[in-house]
């Protein structure tokens, strides 16, 4: 009795792992070209302890290293008559592997794309080259070549702590990628690369049998899923907690910013969106903050806020989809001013800040960001493997197709609610802030004298704004820990 | 990472936008296969109306014919990139804050970029608001104003722009570059200008008003709208609008390049640590829907400094000694040289990769591509043409870069033609034409750290 229903028990359990089918995601249409992304609920939440790395290091080994059939340089010269490739994103919770080819290849592309993802090589010599490339991604690219990024990434770990799933950068740390070994990263894909974790998404004019062939192929991936990684909500600092990076730059950086309890799931999201949008809208000279600081008084190159993940805003004015959180920040980013300015620039933003939580929206300023925004959201899913990316990040917050719905909230919004989600969720204190500087000491010294902080223009601005600029050096910065660290010390 | 290909690409300016010809056409019919027209209007200005297929959204693209190219006089570089900030400054019927009523009415994304040929205004909307942003952005090209306080206030934007670009290695490599490479053309600045230049900004409000008087005229601009529109109701709205501006009578004299004589190099530091990065290059020609050479380097650059190159295989990816590849010929109005950047992992390997790139010109003097190489890149360059129009905007970025360069889309045919049409020996040809010492140029970028002394 108790064998047969032992038996039964492990018959069922075999029916229930033969049966977990893989998650699918399609949106075909008469398009000659085919959409990929290959969707993981994984990535560097989940970098093991003194691995921070792992995740970026295992998606680049099947992205761009060899597979057990071709070596790397061979799926180069086979993709390159076909002018496609594998791209690999990797964020806190997902791992996306995207593609795209015209339907004349598909079966030549997918016979590749299907090797690098389900049959890796794992190569020492690919190893070698991809570790080698992470780390000086880090060191030199991100740390000395790129200070806007640096800052908004140390943003992020500041907020979070090192000890928090979020507390790293998704490249890793210097000292976590230097540890990794071929073995960790095989251990890490035998971990998290899962049947029940992976969703397989297509767009575009490919066959129906062809999806069906693709699900198939991905149920090879072993059954089950990694053990969801608890995110828990980072603890609220007190006061202005400022971390001074001293670098060798001409200008002086500022991104700041505090943890908020909303992410495109929660019934606050488009409310805040609308306060974000009119505040900063990504590289757009309508936000507050552009006008305030930038087109009003020439101080930098521009000046925007965020309510969610958006990297390499430097270079792309739409954000990248499927960098899904739990957890999101809000964050201002103020372009590089002149050194001398450094001190004014923060308090204006904070300043700014301030007024939007006291003041929010007027009824002018929300029904013009309303409407923008309502005609704006048909520029984030341009084209197929966009739109197929805010599919699978609606799948992910569990809502319906991103474009209908957001246009429906905003319909439905008033000024009184967003100006209601600004109260609740924003604020001008207990916050982190960092600050990017030749002359650490002399900002940590100004900072803590509580000196008033005159602006130096080339030209004066009107007097209004002189009047203003007033009330901007007068603003009194509550300062909690002010503490220095050298950039080459940074993410180490 | 795309970190790095992104740093990369800011460096490059617009190479990867649609540079060294990144398309060819398919044997039937022509590479640019969407409907489109267009015209010139009595004053000189070029209209070219493209129907996407795509629903919803309109592009507008006003191309200017000026760029840093055009800054001929001393002291005065960087001017045509300060310009395009002075054009979102306003008119009286529209100053900035309706400016962008407008445009956030009609839920746009706009934005403009200068390089070395052309100043590009861009505009990205919901289709039915063709017409009004149609009618403002007449008013800003005819009606420009702004104080010499304004004009000040932007010149330190414009600086703050210099300082953020200050952080990247490939910019410093480009600026070292140009000033060693060339002696008289223009070219010889970035489009960024040099930095006392950028510094004494705040002062050439003149200069400002005698540029736009100059340049900011109809038989210097080419504007296109490319999406889901009806052309005969855009072309009376633009007839309406645009037909009153006024044509201008200025001719910039850009001064021709001498031919150079014997090999060039110069070694620059930079200032945070860094990899070192070397640049050989060679005088080449400038961009041509006709003449086959610039084509033809375009396909030798996938060949022989592409990824999927032997060079490339062999150090990056086997001897792993390098860890960026990538060739740098953009097209451009006038010759502009074909080069080929390395990022070495190691300073005392420089001398070896240096060694390499150079054997490989060489070799490209020496052997032909192997038919099945040529027919590969050829195909290359048509799918990846492809697979980059996927949208209004890709079209338009796309289109906006060959109207640069020819103010029709029929470039974008002729070029598709052009690059179907190279056989192994035209390449062999071009390359022991080009690839001569006489012409070279190598450029190096090491990290030195502040106090020691450049080598």
């Amino acid at each position: 009795m108790k064998i047969a229903t032992l038996a039964t028990l492990a018959a069922l359990a075999a029916a229930t792992a033969s049966a977990q089918t893989v998650q699918t995601l399609a949106l075909p249409g008469d398009s000659p070209l085919v959409s990929f992304r290959i969707l993981f609920n994984t990535g560097a939440a989940s970098d093991p302890a003194g691995k921070e790395g792992a995740a970026a290091l295992t998606a680049a080994m099947l992205s761009r290293g060899g597979s057990a059939e071709k070596t790397y340089d061979q799926i180069i010269e086979a993709m390159f008559p076909m002018a496609t490739s594998v791209g690999a994103q990797v964020d806190k919770e997902m791992t996306v592997f995207t593609g795209e080819t015209h339907r004349d290849n598909l079966d030549a592309y997918y016979a590749i794309l299907r090797g690098m993802l389900l049959e890796p090589g794992w190569r020492p010599e690919d190893f070698q080259r991809l570790k080698d490339e992470q780390l000086n991604g880090l060191r030199l690219e991100l740390r000395s070549s790129n200070e806007e990024e640096l800052g908004k990434e140390l943003l992020q770990t500041e907020i979070y702590g090192p000890k928090h799933p979020y507390g790293h950068p998704d490249i890793g740390t210097g000292s976590g990628i230097e540890s990794l070994t071929l073995d960790d990263v095989k251990a890490f894909y035998a971990a998290n690369y899962r049947r029940g974790n992976v969703t397989v998404a297509l767009a575009g004019g490919y066959p129906q049998e062809f999806l069906d062939k693709v699900a198939a192929d991905f149920a090879v991936l072993p059954e089950g899923a990694p053990s969801a990684v608890e995110i828990p909500a980072p603890a609220r600092v007190k006061k202005l907690n400022v971390r001074i990076v001293q670098k060798e730059t001409r200008s002086t950086l500022i991104s700041l910013g505090f943890p908020i309890d909303v992410n495109r799931a929660k019934p606050d999201w488009p409310a805040l969106k609308v306060a974000q949008s009119y505040f900063g809208q990504h590289r757009s000279s309508k936000g507050r903050l552009f006008q305030r600081i930038r087109a009003i008084r020439g101080m930098n190159y521009g000046d925007y806020a965020y309510i969610e993940y958006f990297p390499h805003g430097m270079f792309q004015f739409q954000p990248d989809p499927n960098l899904g959180r739990q957890r999101q920040i809000f964050e201002m980013w103020i372009r590089p001013v002149t050194p001398e300015n450094g001190l004014f620039a923060l308090k204006l933003a904070l300043f700014e800040l301030h007024g939007l939580v006291e003041q929010g929206l007027s009824e002018e300023d929300f029904d013009s960001t309303k409407l923008f925004l309502s005609k704006f959201v048909n520029l984030l899913t341009q084209t197929q493997t966009l739109e197929l990316g805010y599919a699978l990040d609606s799948k992910y917050y569990g809502l319906p197709p991103f474009n209908g719905w957001f246009k429906e909230k905003l319909a439905g919004l008033t000024t009184e609610q967003v100006n209601e989600a600004i109260r609740k969720h924003l604020r001008s204190t207990d916050l982190n802030v960092v600050v990017i500087t030749a002359d650490a000491q002399g900002f940590a010294k100004a900072l803590r004298s509580g000196a008033a902080a005159k602006p130096v223009y080339a030209s004066p601005p009107p007097a209004d704004v002189l009047e203003e600029d007033k009330a901007v050096a007068a603003y009194k910065l509550e300062l909690g820990s002010v503490e220095i660290v050298p950039a080459d010390k940074v993410f180490e | 990472m795309s970190l790095m290909r992104s740093a990369f690409a800011l460096a490059l300016g617009l190479l990867l936008l649609g540079g060294c010809g990144s398309q060819s056409p398919p044997e039937e019919g022509a590479i640019f296969p969407y409907r489109w027209e267009s015209h010139e209007l009595p004053n000189g200005l070029g209209v070219v109306l493209v129907d996407s297929g795509y629903p919803n959204l309109v592009g507008l693209y006003e191309v200017v014919h000026v760029g840093s190219r055009n800054e001929v006089e001393p002291g005065k570089t960087g001017f045509a990139h300060l310009f395009e900030h002075m054009m979102f400054r306003g008119t009286e019927k529209y100053p900035p804050e309706k400016w962008e009523e407008v445009m956030q009415a009609a839920g746009a994304e706009t934005n403009a970029y200068t390089s070395d040929d052309r100043t590009v205004y861009h505009a990205l909307f919901a289709a039915e608001d063709l017409e009004k942003i149609l009618e403002m952005e007449a008013d800003r090209f005819q009606n420009l104003h702004y104080t010499e306080e304004i004009f000040r206030t932007e010149t330190r934007a414009v600086l703050g722009e210099y300082n953020k670009n200050f952080a990247n290695p490939f910019r410093k490599l480009d600026e070292a570059l140009r000033q060693t490479s060339f002696d008289e053309h223009t070219y010889r600045h970035t489009t960024m200008g040099f930095e006392a230049d950028v510094e004494a900004m705040p002062e050439q409000y003149e200069y400002g008003l005698q540029f736009f008087d100059r340049y900011y005229r109809p038989e210097y601009t080419t504007i296109a709208v490319v999406g889901d529109f009806d052309f005969a109701q855009a072309q009376k709205w633009i007839e309406q609008y645009w037909g009153p501006w006024k044509r201008g009578d200025y001719e910039a004299k850009i001064p021709g390049e001498p031919v150079q004589q014997g090999p060039r190099s110069v070694r620059v530091d930079f200032h945070a640590p860094t990899l070192p990065l070397v640049e050989i290059s060679f005088k080449a020609p400038a961009y041509d829907d006709e003449i086959v050479d610039s084509a033809a380097l375009d396909l030798i650059s996938f060949y022989a400094f592409g990824e999927s190159s032997e060079l490339y295989k062999k150090l990056v990816i086997e001897q792993q000694i390098v860890d960026l590849l990538a060739p740098d010929y953009p097209d451009h109005v006038d010759p502009y040289p074909f080069g080929v950047i390395a990022r070495v992992k190691k300073a005392e390997d420089v001398e070896k990769v240096q060694n390499e790139i150079l054997a490989t010109f060489e070799d490209l003097k020496q052997n032909p591509i192997p038919a099945d190489k040529l027919e590969a890149v050829k195909s290359h360059l048509r799918y990846s043409f492809a697979l980059g129009m996927d949208s209004t905007g890709a079209i338009a970025d796309t289109l906006a870069h060959y109207l640069g360069l020819r103010s029709t889309p029929e470039t974008i045919n002729k070029r598709y033609r052009l690059y179907s049409s190279v056989t192994a020996e035209a390449i062999q040809t071009t390359a022991k034409k080009y690839f001569i010492e006489t012409g070279r140029t190598i450029t190096r970028l090491e990290y030195q750290a502040e106090g020691e002394a450049g080598q």
